[in-house]
């Protein structure tokens, strides 16, 4: 197969496993990390957003109905997490069940308690 | 099951569409976000006729029409190292082309929106200023879908996704991937 310029043996068309390495770079399976920071990252930002909304306009925005659009966020965002993890380790022999499981554990948790405690 | 002739190998082609894949669930989470906003903001103004623009429900839904665009955008950058996915004549593909355009007009709509509440100041939802949010993130929605559907159908093509079980689905793809289901598909 011919590869871009600057990969291969010089035009003579070969590929080697080492050039398609180079040519993926970071692989899917190895984000977890990024894609747990951000997973969080996010949750904090509605959590963030919806409580401007609670201690800034109280008298358009009560407590209930921030927690209720926090809450139903939370879990647009957990399946978004869990599906990213899961699609880009599929086929891959890494496995991060762990980290997914104590990640959505602890912000399920969180969502709890500050829907029971914050704001009012 | 046809295979469409690829320019870069194949374990590079699959990373490089789980990338996209990576960016479509943060966009689309992005999406759902505004349309949860739409029920926050449409509470605000049962009670505020129009206060200002610096509202949270404001801030919330305008911030997230600058970010869609602009996340579109990258996404449109990174695909160009996916030859597949290219539209005609080696242009932008036309999903992308789509999802960018909607978005790029609800983003001008801030602007118009405001422009507009300095002399109306009712938030009425029917009003042609709010058409174009609407119409903005239909015209969006409609090209991420097709968009959405190319990339998943290279991965089952790729053999890195399973297509759905069910034969008339199985066959759906089937037909998809040979270019025969023509009223369904963009090229």
């Amino acid at each position: 197969m011919t590869l871009p310029k600057g990969f291969g043996s010089g035009g003579s068309g070969g590929s080697s496993s080492a050039d398609v390495e180079r040519m993926i770079g970071k692989r899917v399976e190895n984000m977890t990390g990024m894609i747990t920071i951000s997973y969080l990252a996010a949750w904090g930002a509605t959590f963030g957003g919806t409580a401007a909304g609670y201690f800034y306009y109280p008298w358009a925005y009560p407590t209930n109905s921030g927690h209720f659009a926090f809450i139903v966020l939370t879990i647009i965002e957990a399946i978004g997490y869990i599906f990213c993890v899961k699609v880009m380790q599929e086929g891959s022999n890494k496995n991060s069940n762990g980290i997914v499981a104590v990640t959505i554990g602890a912000t399920a948790i969180g969502t709890f308690l500050i829907s029971m405690y914050v704001g009012y | 099951m046809a295979q469409m002739p690829a320019l870069i190998p194949k374990e590079v082609e699959i990373q490089r569409l789980k990338k996209i894949w990576l960016m479509v669930i943060a966009l689309g989470s992005i999406a759902a976000s505004v349309e949860v906003d739409n029920f926050v903001d449409g509470s605000l103004h049962q009670t505020s006729i129009r206060d200002s623009a610096f509202t949270p429900a404001h801030w919330w839904l305008y911030s997230h029409f600058v970010a869609l665009p602009l996340g579109w955008a990258a996404c449109a950058m990174y695909d160009r190292k996916i030859p597949v996915l290219r539209g005609p004549n080696n242009s932008i593909n036309t999903g992308l082309k789509m999802t960018i355009l909607g978005y790029l007009a609800t983003m001008f709509t801030i602007g118009v929106n405001e422009m507009w509440h300095f002399w109306f100041v009712e938030e009425i939802f029917a009003v042609p200023n709010h058409w174009m949010f609407n119409m903005g993130v239909v015209v969006a929605f409609m090209g991420a879908l097709a968009y959405v559907v190319r990339v998943y159908a290279r991965l089952v093509e790729l053999g890195a996704e399973t297509p759905g079980e069910n034969p008339y689905v199985a066959e759906m793809y089937k037909m998809a991937l040979e270019g025969k289901l023509y009223s369904r598909s963009i090229p």
